[in-house]
């Protein structure tokens, strides 16, 4: 316990702030899955870095990261079907060529 | 796990560099394959963390899913994405990267992200030079492909630079890997991380229990799976079996158009009706068609015919 609570959670911060990053500026859409794994990884840091330090006999916050990265892992499936779908129609999968999206 | 004091700051220290410089080259870096090698070192940091952290159950389960599955997919998606004017993997010269550095994105992380992407070019075999003396199509960021690889996206871009035409110029400005808004959105991320890193300091005082967990983690892990949170249990079985039959349906081996259909459907989208107006006003005057306008109306016919062969194909 020689590292405090507040170095995990700045790596955290920076972690999050760099995913925001990536999903904002990142033109292709892969980029964009990846920046949100890099948010979602940011908050299990979170979580278990919470979980060590204020309640190390509740398990809870194992379970909440478990469950982020499932659904991490749901998204990334769908979220690569979704692209084989839009680069068969137009053979590109950066995300400012479906301009029409915009309504 | 006890270790002892140094070693736990030199392996958080460690964990946490690979974290982070990870993810600032996986963000920054302009080659898609390199994203995904620096995004699984990201994930490899954060897993050391966890079991930093005793959440041993944690780390394995990171490493085993993120790096073991859905980096695989990333991977495969990269290598999918390939398109025609390799527009996505092109565009990696030094100025962009040091456009990077003077956008102001944690300059100190910068250097080390450069100094790891000079070991894994330096890695890579063929690295920089062989591309370097192309000289025309300087596309750094294929270096870590060999030179099958790079001269497999020359020869597409090629071909996709034929096919658009004219517009050659600006298919090459269009080639990098961010949007317009890359600047504000490096605003924006160092104002949040400048934020949350603000208040975390500011704001130190948790209750902080010195007790150790369990380290039996998986036993208390699958007691509270099986018991407390059955139900999230359940539902998140439910969203991966929702989610392989929205895959499978999404992505299923159908009819899609081929190369005619999708141009002409291109062409379509871009003028849907602005050619169509001028045309048939002479067909409802019912004028005699002279030839210029025989041969507007037979190309509306003709492209009505394309776009009907695209959508009844799909």
């Amino acid at each position: 316990m020689i590292i405090p609570l507040t170095a995990y959670l700045i790596v955290g911060a920076v972690l999050f702030a760099i995913g925001i990053y990536a999903v904002l500026a990142q033109r292709s859409a892969v980029m964009i899955l990846m920046g949100i794994e890099v948010l979602l990884n940011a908050i299990g840091l979170n979580l278990i870095a919470f979980w060590r330090f204020v309640r190390p006999d509740d398990y809870s916050a194992q379970i909440f990261t478990i469950l982020i990265v499932t659904i991490g892992a749901v998204e990334m499936a769908v979220g690569l079907a979704i692209m084989l779908l839009l680069y068969r129609n137009r053979q590109t999968v950066q995300v400012d060529a479906y301009e029409e999206l915009h309504g | 796990m006890i270790l002892g004091p140094v070693a736990q700051i030199v392996a958080f220290s460690l964990c946490a560099l690979i974290a982070i410089a990870g993810a600032l080259g996986m963000a920054t870096t302009m080659s898609m394959f390199r994203s995904g090698i620096f995004l699984m070192a990201s994930f490899i940091g954060v897993a050391g963390l966890f079991i930093l952290l005793s959440a041993d159950l944690l780390g394995l389960l990171q490493v085993m899913m993120y790096i073991g599955g859905m980096l695989v997919m990333i991977l495969f998606m990269v290598l999918f994405s390939h398109d025609p004017g390799g527009a996505m993997m092109a565009g990696m010269q030094l100025p962009i990267i040091e456009k990077f550095f003077s956008l102001g994105l944690l300059p100190r992380e910068q250097k080390q992200d450069e100094h790891d992407q000079n070991e894994q070019s330096g890695h890579g075999g063929n690295g920089h030079q062989p591309m370097e003396q192309n000289g025309q199509d300087d596309h750094a960021g294929h270096a870590d492909h060999g030179d099958q690889d790079a001269e497999q996206n020359g020869h597409d871009e090629h071909a996709g630079q034929n096919g658009h035409g004219g517009h050659e110029d600006h298919e090459h400005m269009d080639m990098s890997m961010t949007t317009p808004i890359k600047k504000p959105a490096a605003v924006l991320a160092v104002l949040v991380g400048v934020i949350l890193v603000g208040l975390l300091l500011l704001r130190p005082a948790w209750p902080i229990v010195a007790a150790t967990p369990n380290p039996n983690s998986a036993e208390m892990v699958g007691h509270l799976l099986m018991g407390k949170y059955m139900l999230a249990f359940e539902g998140a079985g439910l969203l991966i079996l929702i989610g392989i039959f929205g895959a499978v349906f999404l992505a299923r081996a159908g009819h899609f158009p081929d190369e005619r259909g999708r141009e002409a459907r291109v062409a379509v989208d871009a003028q849907p009706t602005a050619p169509e107006a001028p045309a048939l006003q002479p067909v409802a005057d019912a004028d005699p068609p002279d030839a210029a306008e025989l041969v507007g109306v037979t190309e509306i016919q003709t492209r009505r015919n394309l776009e009907k062969d695209g959508r009844g194909e799909q």
